[in-house]
């Protein structure tokens, strides 16, 4: 038998099995039953780890929410999305999670919501070489979300990434090319959603254990389908033209504009609450290798929850080229935001 | 100081340069030395790694679409055939000529000619459909002579030589490398089968063991022509095409 050196397979072997994920719905094709058991029951995060995975490329966001059109023709019937979506066998998680290092930190070099320590760890794991890309949300003018492949610090120079933007994003979609093409690794920034999707690719496929080398999670309690929040936001009177930043800070909507300010109270957004968040009980991104927020630490900081090796080896490196200042950060701040997620778990429909 | 002066001839010299001087133009006359090439009466011989017009053979193509991937003009465009295959047609408004498809192409159908000089009414027309690929178009010469050029080394005169060259020449077909398609990502495999489905060879098949839930996938070496089909559509990018040596 004859051997590729390059992969050390050897040819003429080239036989391998796959397993078929099991049917809740038996007869039923397995987009049906990624449809009947999470999109149809309100389930969905639109997390879009079914979007970045499904090989038809066909699933997609129609009016902001994650369908597939012509499944009936279309869908391959290989399951992938099944395997993947972090809802299909929904285990909610929600606390504070383990972790390593509790801090506040406040980026030097980049300006961002809050101390940008989000934007500051993944150019740092670019720096150290641990990875050679990362993901983040971009924004146009109207603050529809776009995903932006960052290289190297410079680019973030002349783009509007850093900063928060209250509608979902084509994260994953994004990621799964990045791991096409990367040669060292990834690094991405999501919501606790967008993190279980990723666990969920990595527990399924190798390649996204081997290239996905650091997930930082973001604090969380809500996300908005963009039609509804600009509908909403428009008619509180926000300019999308002036608008340069969006923030929800003790229980407040804080829209800053150019000339002035636009405030108003969460609560008032419950309408437009999507299903997947109300019954989304992970605060804090528990399965992140770090998260990143805003309460817990002072003003102008991020709170920084440091759980993986790979990610105390960035904050390590931080420390020792000074491109960030450390303070202290209070977990039990938290406390309220964790409780008042683990109740929305009340929301979620057993059979 | 270095003076120059005019050289001194005696008379049998000067009558010898004369002699010469006459005897060029006389040559000149009867046998003129122009250096041009009298095209299209004539033409230069074309060396045989040419790279002309391009004729396709379609017993070869094993339709893998590797030609108009690689073509960086985007010259190529795989049109379906009546059998249902695909084969390509080639712009010649858009070739550069490179001839990266004939050398890339697996099974050898693609191949070059020493034909340069087609004539073309309109743009439309230089779009060249696969039927107009597989003959050479017709020829129309005054000539099929070829002048070549030399250089006398003792004189330094351009020495200039006619001969007959048959004007397509085939060069042999590319034997590419002989490349197998490779799964080397096998836990990563989701089944969709879509290697499955592209694959003109029948060598990727999948079978599906209802028992254990499980789907049997198998590339069959023997019958891959390592056209890397399956390679480019595998939407978990873990097929890898490796020399068979
Ligand atoms: C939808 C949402 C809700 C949030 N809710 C809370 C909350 O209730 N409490 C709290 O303390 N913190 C919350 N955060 C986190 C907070 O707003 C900041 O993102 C966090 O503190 C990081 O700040 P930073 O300055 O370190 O990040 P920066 O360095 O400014 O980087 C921000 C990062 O957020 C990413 N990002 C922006 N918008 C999105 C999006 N829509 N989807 C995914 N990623 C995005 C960007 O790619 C960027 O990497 C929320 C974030 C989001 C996206
Ligand atoms: S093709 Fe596969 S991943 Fe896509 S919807 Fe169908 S079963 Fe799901
Ligand atoms: S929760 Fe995520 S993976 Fe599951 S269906 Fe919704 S978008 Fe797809
Ligand atoms: S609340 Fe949960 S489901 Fe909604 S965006 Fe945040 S992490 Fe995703």
């Amino acid at each position: 038998m004859r051997m590729a050196t390059e992969t050390g397979v050897a040819i003429g072997e080239s036989e391998w099995e796959v397993k078929v994920p099991a049917k809740k719905l038996k007869n039923k094709l397995h987009f049906e039953n990624l449809k009947a058991v999470v999109m149809d029951t309100g389930l969905c995060s639109r997390c879009l780890t079914c979007v970045s995975i499904c090989p038809s490329g066909l699933i997609v966001t129609a009016e902001d929410n994650v369908d597939f059109p012509d499944y009936e023709e279309r869908c391959l019937d290989c399951g992938a999305c099944v395997r993947v979506c972090p809802r299909y066998d929904y285990k909610p998680l929600s606390g504070l999670g383990d972790y390593i290092e509790f801090i506040a930190g406040q980026s030097k070099r980049f300006k961002g919501q809050d101390g940008a320590m989000a934007t500051e760890l993944i150019v740092s794991a670019i720096d150290m070489g641990m990875i050679d890309r990362g993901l983040f949300v971009d924004r146009d003018e109207r603050w529809m979300t776009g995903i932006f492949h960052v290289q190297d610090a410079e680019q973030l120079g002349v783009l509007t990434l850093g900063g928060t933007k209250y509608t979902f994003a084509n994260v994953l979609p994004e990621l799964k090319k990045a791991v096409m093409f990367t040669k060292r690794g990834v690094g991405v920034v999501g919501t606790p959603c967008m993190v279980s999707g990723i666990r969920k690719l990595q527990q399924e496929f190798p390649v996204f254990r081997e290239r996905v080398k650091l997930v930082v999670g973001l604090f969380c309690t809500e996300n908005f389908h963009y039609e509804e929040v600009s509908r909403y936001l428009q008619e509180k009177g926000v300019d999308f033209s002036k608008l340069v930043k969006t923030d929800i800070t003790k229980g407040k909507f804080i829209a800053t504009m150019t000339d002035e300010e636009v405030k108003f109270k969460v609560k008032e957004l419950e309408e437009i609450l999507p299903g997947g968040c109300n019954v989304c009980t992970d605060f804090t991104a528990v399965e992140s290798d770090a998260s990143v927020g805003s309460v817990g630490s002072a003003k102008g900081f991020s709170t920084v929850v440091v759980r993986a090796e790979n990610a105390k080896k960035v904050i390590n490196y931080i420390r020792e080229k000074r491109t960030a200042e450390f303070g202290e950060a209070k977990p039990e701040e938290l406390d309220f935001l964790i409780g008042h997620k683990k109740k929305r778990e009340e929301n979620i429909k057993r059979d | 100081m270095k003076k120059v002066a005019t050289p001194e001839y005696d008379i049998k010299d000067k009558l010898k340069y004369h002699v010469s001087a006459l005897s060029t133009a006389a040559k000149e006359v009867v046998m003129p030395l122009n250096i041009t090439t009298h095209y299209p009466r004539e033409r230069r011989k074309w060396p045989d790694c040419f790279r002309g017009y391009i004729l396709f053979d379609p017993e070869r193509c094993i339709s893998c679409f590797e030609c108009s991937f690689v073509c960086p003009a985007n010259a190529i465009w795989m049109k379906e055939a009546p059998s249902g295959r695909y084969y390509p047609t080639l712009d010649y408004g858009k070739c550069i000529f490179c001839h990266f498809c004939v050398d890339s192409c697996p099974g050898g159908a693609l191949r070059s000619t020493k034909i340069h000089d087609v004539a073309y009414k309109n743009m439309d027309e230089m779009f060249t459909h696969t039927e107009e690929m597989i003959e050479p178009p017709e020829i129309i010469r005054e000539d099929e002579g070829y002048v070549e050029y030399e250089i006398d080394k003792e004189d330094l005169t351009l020495k200039r030589t006619k001969g007959k060259d048959k004007l397509i020449v085939d060069v042999a077909p590319s034997q590419g490398v002989p490349m197998v398609s490779l799964c080397i990502d096998r836990g990563s495999c989701i089944a969709c089968k879509v290697c499955e489905k592209v694959c003109e060879s029948g060598a990727v098949s999948s079978l599906l063991d209802e028992a254990k839930m499980i789907i049997k996938m198998k590339i069959d070496s023997e019958k891959c022509t390592g056209c890397g089909l399956c390679v480019k559509e595998c939407s978990m990018q873990i097929l890898r095409l490796v020399r068979r040596e």
